[in-house]
């Protein structure tokens, strides 16, 4: 990253923070589920953007984080309850990780869908950390001792380990370790050949995907002041794949724009069934609504809005500086492919 | 071992759903190299179909061949439409659209029959069999007869008839396939019926013992760790795993959850271990992943057609 587009980063998120602590109640909370979103996104792009390995346990992950959290910051642990969820996130993540390191792809993705079944499982049975189903209460987050309450707090604090998350993404994909999951991703063997340890490359993933995953689902746990597994589901794992895939596999930025997407779709519609006044189908408009997106996404603009984006301003600006006809950055058929 | 051998003959019969369920899943794989996260919304369609038409006053025979039907031209319609401008996407992207496909049927059916689970009109006699101790309600009884009868029916189909030949060789190499004079692409739309056309009975069965609700389509879901076991490329694998992970549900819920839960509260202080028989599936499918990732009856190297 240039000095100039750090700059741009810290002076947006200094900016977005400013408007946060002034805005309404609403619109602050409307900026805390992006961002908490976007944390999310970026963790799990790291993973099956960069790394190629497709996840679908990242809802179950998230609720690690919330669950985490929640019982480290009642036990007082203050703000490093955050990065304490982080970190018990990471070890699970690492865990699930374990079945990858014999198979790839599809398969991978299988044992993860087990990995949601198992965690979403044990949130309900581990009463002793969860509460079952009724939920863990969480108090509320303290600031080195000084109790977080308004909702223009959390998006302010959202927004900055956003632009933390951000900034690290950026730099990790710059060390060498980041260009290794990018060998890994494109072919395994390739990854072998040129001497790289394939496991513990794709283990660092799993590791610095999990921790952030756990960041979000903590703050996740935060603002919604409690934790219950119905709201950890598989649907949210779908959910944040939808993100990274209508915003832009592989792509920082468009983990962002999707994750604002796919949150912010849903309160859109609520508003026009209310005006509309069809408060009774509702849910399932809503549904129908994610549902055509991601196929008509997939059919027509696999790239995601980015490259949309991207394509528009080319349109525009009449340039040919950036790289449109980028190829996939996934690789198309030995994805699947076993050892 | 009355009780035991109670617990087995239901197992079976939940366990044949699951067998249908899961041939489908490996049909398709076979053939069309997607794994399609929307059986279970097949299933799901399939069974309000059949309620929507046992209601316009059809009777139940011609309402589940009728539901079958349409559940076939659904499955082309996936294919032709969704599945085939995708031919050449990402793994990932493949997966994911089925995905949406699961949340767009749900979200349908939602919309049109509402959330709340329906009683489904009783398709078989009420009453029990009672052999040698065991009480059977006709329920389970039929269906997993007829689940049964259809897996075998349709693993011969694939094994005996031209059609089935056809799509083994479509399956196995389909340049070769095209060569050899075989409309591949067509090939790959039956594949798609079939298994769309199975789902929708399987979801009919499942829902004459259930209930039946949008919960039907995490039967979709279940059919994973069945395939797993039975390995991914194997129809006759996805037959037998869906029995042995019937029986080991049905095992589960009825004799290990009771007698855990017994050792608990005479132990620790934890009183339950929950729904314990939904996560043996998905324990036993992380286990065969690590062990043996190519199932029970897979062949190593299977690839993507």
């Amino acid at each position: 990253m240039s000095a100039r587009s750090l700059v741009l980063a810290i002076a947006v998120t200094a900016v977005m923070v400013a408007v946060s602590l002034v805005v309404g109640r609403f619109q602050a909370y409307l900026i805390t589920i992006v961002a908490i979103a976007s944390i999310g996104a970026l963790a799990l792009n790291l993973l099956i953007g960069a790394c190629g390995q497709i996840s679908l346990a990242q809802g179950a992950l998230l609720g690690v984080g919330a669950y985490a959290a929640g019982n480290f910051g009642n036990a007082g642990l203050d703000v490093f309850s955050i990065v304490a969820a982080g970190l018990t996130a990471a070890l699970i993540s690492a865990l699930i990780g374990l079945p990858a390191l014999r198979l790839r792809g599809l398969y991978f993705a299988i044992a993860s869908l087990a990995a949601q079944a198992i965690l979403e499982y044990l949130f309900k049975t581990i009463e002793p950390l969860t509460h079952g189903i009724s939920g863990l209460v969480i108090k509320p987050m303290t600031l080195f001792g000084v109790p977080l309450v308004t909702d223009q707090g959390y998006a302010a604090l959202s927004l900055v380990i956003l632009l933390i998350t951000w900034l690290f993404m950026v730099w990790v994909m710059r060390t060498n370790i980041g260009r290794a999951f990018l060998v890994v991703r494109e072919s395994e063997i390739v990854a072998r050949g040129m001497g790289l340890d394939v496991a513990r490359t794709k283990m660092y993933a799993f590791l610095i995907s999990g921790f952030f995953v756990g960041v979000a689902g903590a703050l996740m746990g935060f603002t919604n002041r409690l934790a219950n597994p119905e709201a950890f589901g598989l649907q949210l794992s779908v959910d944040y794949v939808a993100m990274i895939i209508v915003g832009g596999i592989g792509s920082w930025g468009g983990s962002i724009i999707g994750a604002a997407f796919v949150v912010l779709l849903p309160e859109l519609i609520q508003r026009l069934g209310e005006a509309l006044n069809i408060p009774n189908i509702l849910s399932a408009l809503r549904e129908m609504a994610f549902g055509l997106l991601i196929i008509i996404f997939l059919i027509f603009e696999p790239r995601g809005l980015v490259a949309l984006i991207r394509r528009l301003t080319l349109k525009v600006t009449g340039s040919n500086a950036a790289n449109v006809g980028q190829k996939d950055r996934l690789e198309p058929q030995s994805a699947n492919r076993r050892r | 071992m009355t009780y035991a051998l109670q617990l087995a003959v239901a197992g079976i019969a939940v366990g044949s759903v699951y067998a249908l369920i899961a041939l489908g899943i490996v049909l398709i794989y076979k053939c069309s190299g997607v794994v399609n996260f929307a059986q279970g919304a097949y299933a799901m369609v399939g069974a309000y179909l059949t309620y929507a038409l046992i209601n316009l006053g059809l009777s139940a025979v011609i309402a589940v061949i009728v539901s079958m039907a349409i559940m076939a031209g659904l499955g082309i319609l996936t294919e032709r439409l969704i599945l085939r401008p995708m031919l050449k996407a990402p793994v990932v992207a493949v997966m994911m659209v089925t995905l949406g496909l699961l949340i767009l049927s749900q979200a349908i059916c939602l919309a049109v029959w509402g959330p709340d689970q329906i009683a489904f009109p009783a398709l078989f006699p009420a009453g029990a069999l009672e052999i040698a101790g065991i009480f059977m309600t006709y329920n389970y009884v039929a269906t997993g007869f007829l689940s049964a009868l259809l897996c075998v029916t349709f693993l011969a189909f694939y094994r005996f008839t031209p059609i089935g030949l056809m799509q083994r060789c479509a399956a196995d190499n389909s340049r070769a396939a095209l060569a050899i004079g075989i409309h591949v692409s067509n090939q790959v739309s039956i594949a798609w019926a079939m298994s769309a056309a199975l789902a929708g009975l399987g979801g009919t069965l499942l829902a004459t013992l259930n209930g039946l609700s949008l919960g039907l389509a995490d039967i979709g879901l279940i059919a994973f760790p069945v395939i797993v076991l039975g390995g991914l490329s194997s129809l006759g694998g996805a037959f037998v795993a869906g029995l042995v992970l019937g029986v080991l549900q049905s095992f589960t819920d009825g004799w290990l959850t009771p007698s855990l839960e017994d050792f608990l509260r005479a132990h620790t202080r934890v009183y339950s271990v929950g729904a314990l028989q939904q996560v043996v599936p998905y324990a036993l499918l992380v286990l065969m992943l690590l062990v043996r990732p190519e199932g029970l009856f897979g062949r190593r190297g299977t690839e993507r057609v």
